[in-house]
């Protein structure tokens, strides 16, 4: 479904975020991609997507070329990838209602999305997937009036507006706590497991990726260090991931 | 359930009736219903706007038309429909539904517009009929006198083009024309010329008495400005500190009658604050005479009162537990003051202090319209001759001081807000000798602005004759009915010009800071090139005030209110440019990524991820150039702007010091008024 080859990133300052990073991600996988701050997690999942521009190296994402997407090419494969970000990036200021309908603005023509017309459709789907994430009854207000993990699952149902094929999930949970953590790794369990969506999701904590994932890899540096079952990370995976100086922790 | 009945059954009447009280007066239904502001907000609107189109059909026949017998204005119909609308609001309110505010914000802003259009005078086809001579004029601000050359026996201003015949002829072998250094620069930069002897010349020899005209070096105007600006600044900050103590309410809590001493003190500061500076230097000129010191004298009085303020606000809000500490101690009054409050109020005031600088140099360049003194007065002069192209000379010159104090203000103002490094243990012995050279050159600096903006202490304690006098005629204002009608009239253009100025200068300036935002521009070169262009072209337009633009517009659209709306749209639009461009750049970048993820495209971007974080800025910063823009349109009159201020120099300059008065009390009345009201919008709404 996913191919990566070879993928380089060079940042202007010199860093190397991305060293020739290959893998393949199957349909319906729940993909956990581990490895200390800074070792390129985020660049490598903002680079599937084109947010950020790869320097080398070819994403070919359902047979077609990513990196040779033009403009208008790039925004329709957006569309079918869905989004979810450690901040949540959510508009603070507009409502749950216009933040979940964000999701659809790649399916939407410009000039009637501009003033905020959406189709019935799309309104119907927002009570949906709001409901889905058991916030239906927050649907007209502000985003910032909400906690961390009700903003997260904002986020979730914003992706979900998409139809997304695939979700690409930025360190979802390593704003909230534990608890929290725990509550929105099911949603994207759930919809890896009922709805078939690909899951690209990048963590911090080991007990989680056992959890949770189906396959796993490692960065270090910005090159892949391991590819394999989440079992299959020991302890002399662990060191080479993280250092001979980590350990272990454990959460709830 | 039972308790929502309950209060149901408790309350019927107050609730069905309350929107019914809207019909009779606007507004009270709602406040009736407990919204307070939206109530209060809603009946003064409708107070304005009924005046507004009353006032405007009985002077101007503002939008009159004919039916049958009747002769009415059209802009009625708004005004029934803003009546109709707060009906429906106060009955919607009842069924605590939300309410659209469209309709009133429609008919409130055609009212406003087709008056403010009309009283200020407004001719667009003058902007294009009189092309000629704004290009004309725009000629003569691209090629300012700096450079002049010989054409026959006439000395002409050499411009950009003379410049480059001359170079190209001096690439080519050829000879060219001949180019020296104009006149004028030595009239604002400085130069050999006749001047008035100090005691510094008889102390060096070059004259054996003050006063004595000899053979020396004449300051420049923008040296002189930039000294008023300097010395004003100094002044206002050593007076300011203990006036904020008396303005403070924390530190006059502890005093016995300490509390009518502040409400004595902040009023006091609030009026000489509302009144601008320029109208403080026409006072000042009948106590001390026309030159530099009235300058300095009346920023310094004016500063005061800003400076005061906003140090007793920051006094007020210092951290109150080393107070407490210090009172545990068994600290008394003033230990409490030297241990507990001054040392955290150093920096702010520092850095209030360093932003007044700025300030008091912007009020510097146009204080000599009426005092006589610096780049002002230089500028009043060319004018009056026609000499554009001096005049232009100033205006660059202004530009490039402007620019150059703004960013050593800010530059300073950034590293005082910095936390203070740890005190070094021991300090390097060039420390200290860098610290005595510094100081050295201050106090040299010091004195020379006080000998060139010829500061006199004497003058200050002698009054001129007619001071009195004029104090008198000043307080007892004239309030017969023809001239508080004058004086209405005149104050409903000012405040129109200004809400012009602002709307029109606002709304220009939201295309093109989203040019000179980093953020959006992007980083290939040509995008980069568009956000130097448009911030350095904000900075420029920023660096000059609008009384000095005013010039320029008259002699494009002729003396009036237009012009003056115009120029003060002019720089509006570059400050606003650059404080939303500021604001474009602080929004938080993951919405954006965000909808980018999503498939979106630029323009969805824009209106999905950034309006909604821009709006509530854009909002505050209007606001705030509104407050500036009313104390500017006050003043704006003096260059042929229109407006109150043009009534004010004309009255004062007759010599009807009632009347004046009448136009004073006017001008801090309404600036009162509008402080007052955006302070509350911006508590509420913003």
């Amino acid at each position: 479904m996913l191919k990566i080859e070879n993928l380089c990133k060079t940042y202007p300052n010199g860093t190397q975020a991305l060293q020739n990073v290959s893998f393949e991600v199957a349909e319906g996988e729940f993909l956990a991609i581990i490895g200390l701050s800074g070792s390129g997690k985020s660049t490598l999942l903002r680079c599937i997507n084109r947010l950020i521009e790869p320097t080398s190296g070819k994403i070919i994402w359902n047979g077609v070329d990513v990196t040779a997407a033009s403009g208008k090419e790039i925004r329709n494969i957006r569309r079918q990838i869905g989004m979810i970000f450690q901040q949540f990036n959510l508009v603070k200021r507009s409502s749950v209602n216009t933040n979940v309908l964000t999701g659809r603005l790649g399916y939407s023509p410009t000039l009637p999305s501009l003033f905020h017309v959406f189709s019935k459709e799309d309104h119907e789907n927002v009570k949906k997937n709001l409901e889905m994430v058991g916030l239906l009854d927050k649907i007209d207000v502000r985003a910032d009036s909400l906690s961390g993990g009700q903003q997260q699952r904002v986020g979730i149902a914003r992706a979900l507006m998409q139809n997304p094929k695939m979700i690409l999930a930025d360190e979802p949970v390593a704003s909230l706590d534990p608890v929290l953590a725990h509550s929105i790794l099911k949603y994207l369990e759930q919809l890896n497991k009922e709805f078939g969506i690909t899951v690209l999701c990048s963590l911090h904590f080991l007990d989680l990726v056992h959890r949770y994932a189906t396959r796993a890899i490692a960065l270090k540096d910005g090159r892949l260090v391991f590819e394999g079952l989440p079992k299959e990370i020991d302890d002399v995976q662990f060191k080479q991931i993280y250092g001979k100086d980590a350990e272990r922790v454990e959460i709830v | 359930m039972t308790s929502e009945t309950s209060k149901k059954a408790h309350l019927p009447e107050l609730e069905e009736l309350a929107p019914f009280c809207s019909i009779v007066l606007p507004g009270s239904g709602q406040f009736l219903q407990k919204k307070t502001w939206r109530g209060i907000t809603i009946f003064a609107f409708s107070l304005i706007l009924g005046f507004l189109v009353l006032w405007g059909f009985a002077n101007y026949e503002i939008g009159a038309v004919q039916i049958g017998n009747m002769i009415y204005s059209w802009l009625v119909i708004p005004l029934i429909f803003y009546y109709l609308w707060n009906i429906y609001d106060a009955f919607v309110l009842s069924t605590s539904k939300k309410s659209p505010i469209l309709i009133a914000f429609l008919a409130g802003a055609i009212i406003l517009y087709v008056v403010g259009w009309y009283v200020t005078d407004i001719k667009l086809d003058r902007l294009v009929t009189r092309f000629d001579a704004a290009k004309t004029v725009m000629y003569k601000i691209a090629n300012p006198d700096f450079f002049s050359t010989q054409e026959g026996d006439k000395v002409v201003v050499c411009g950009w083009k003379c410049m480059w015949n001359a170079v190209d002829a001096k690439l080519h072998g050829e000879t060219g024309p001949t180019i020296f250094v104009s006149e004028n620069v030595g009239r604002i930069f400085g130069g050999k010329g006749k001047i008035t002897a100090t005691i510094w010349d008889v102390w060096f020899g070059n004259a054996k008495t003050p006063g004595e005209r000899i053979q020396g070096f004449q300051t420049g105007k923008i040296v002189e400005t930039i000294a008023i600006g300097l010395m004003a600044t100094i002044f206002s900050t050593i007076l300011a500190i203990p006036i904020s103590f008396l303005a403070a309410h924390n530190i006059m809590r502890r005093v016995p009658g300490g509390s009518v001493i502040y409400y004595i003190t902040r009023g006091i500061l609030n009026i000489v604050r509302a009144v601008d500076t320029v109208v403080w230097g026409l006072i000042i000129i009948v106590w001390v005479g026309l030159g530099s010191f009235a300058g300095v004298i009346a920023l310094t009085i004016h500063s005061i009162a800003a400076l005061a303020k906003l140090f007793s606000e920051e006094i007020e809000h210092v951290d109150p537990g080393p107070i407490e500490a210090i009172e545990a101690t068994g600290g008394d009054f003033f230990q409490v003051i030297r241990f507990g409050v001054i040392p955290q109020i150093i920096p702010p005031f520092l850095s209030y202090t360093l932003l007044r600088w700025d300030i008091n140099m912007r009020s510097a360049t146009v204080i000599g319209f009426v005092a006589g003194g610096g780049i002002g007065f230089f500028v009043l002069e060319t004018i009056r001759q026609g000499g554009y192209q001096q005049y232009a000379a100033a205006l660059w010159a202004i530009a490039v001081v402007i620019i150059i104090v703004d960013f050593i203000s800010s530059r300073w103002r950034n590293q005082i807000l910095k936390d203070q490094p740890p005190t070094e243990a021991k300090v390097s012995v060039w420390k200290k000798i860098r610290k005595v050279v510094y100081f050295l050159i201050g106090a040299a600096a010091f004195i020379y602005c006080w000998t060139i903006t010829e500061i006199n202490l004497k003058d200050l304690f002698n009054p001129g004759s007619t001071f009195g006098q004029l104090l008198l005629d000043f307080i007892s204002i004239d309030l017969s009915s023809g001239v508080v009608k004058g004086v209405t009239e005149q104050l409903v253009i000012t405040v129109m010009q200004a809400f012009m100025a602002t709307t029109i200068g606002g709304i220009l300036a939201i295309p093109f800071s989203f040019l000179a935002a980093k953020n959006l521009t992007g980083k290939s070169r040509f995008s980069s090139w568009i956000f130097y262009i448009s911030r350095a072209s904000f900075n420029i337009l920023r660096s000059i005030e609008a009384l000095l633009y005013v010039a320029i517009f008259v002699f494009w659209v002729g003396i009036g209110p237009f012009a003056g709306m115009l120029a003060l749209a002019i720089t509006t639009f570059a400050l606003l440019g650059k404080l939303f461009s500021e604001a474009i750049e602080s929004i938080d970048p993951g919405p954006i990524e965000a909808v980018n993820a999503a498939g979106a495209n630029k323009l969805q971007m824009i209106s999905y991820a950034i309006v909604p974080q821009i709006v509530p800025p854009f909002l505050s910063y209007l606001i705030y150039q509104w407050d500036i823009n009313i104390r500017m349109a006050t003043i704006i009159g003096f260059a042929g702007g229109g407006g109150i201020g043009l009534m004010f120099s004309t009255y004062y300059n007759s010599l009807q010091y009632h009347k004046a008065g009448t136009v004073v009390v006017g001008i801090v009345l309404i600036v009162a008024l509008m402080d007052f009201t955006s302070a509350k919008i911006r508590e509420n709404f913003v």
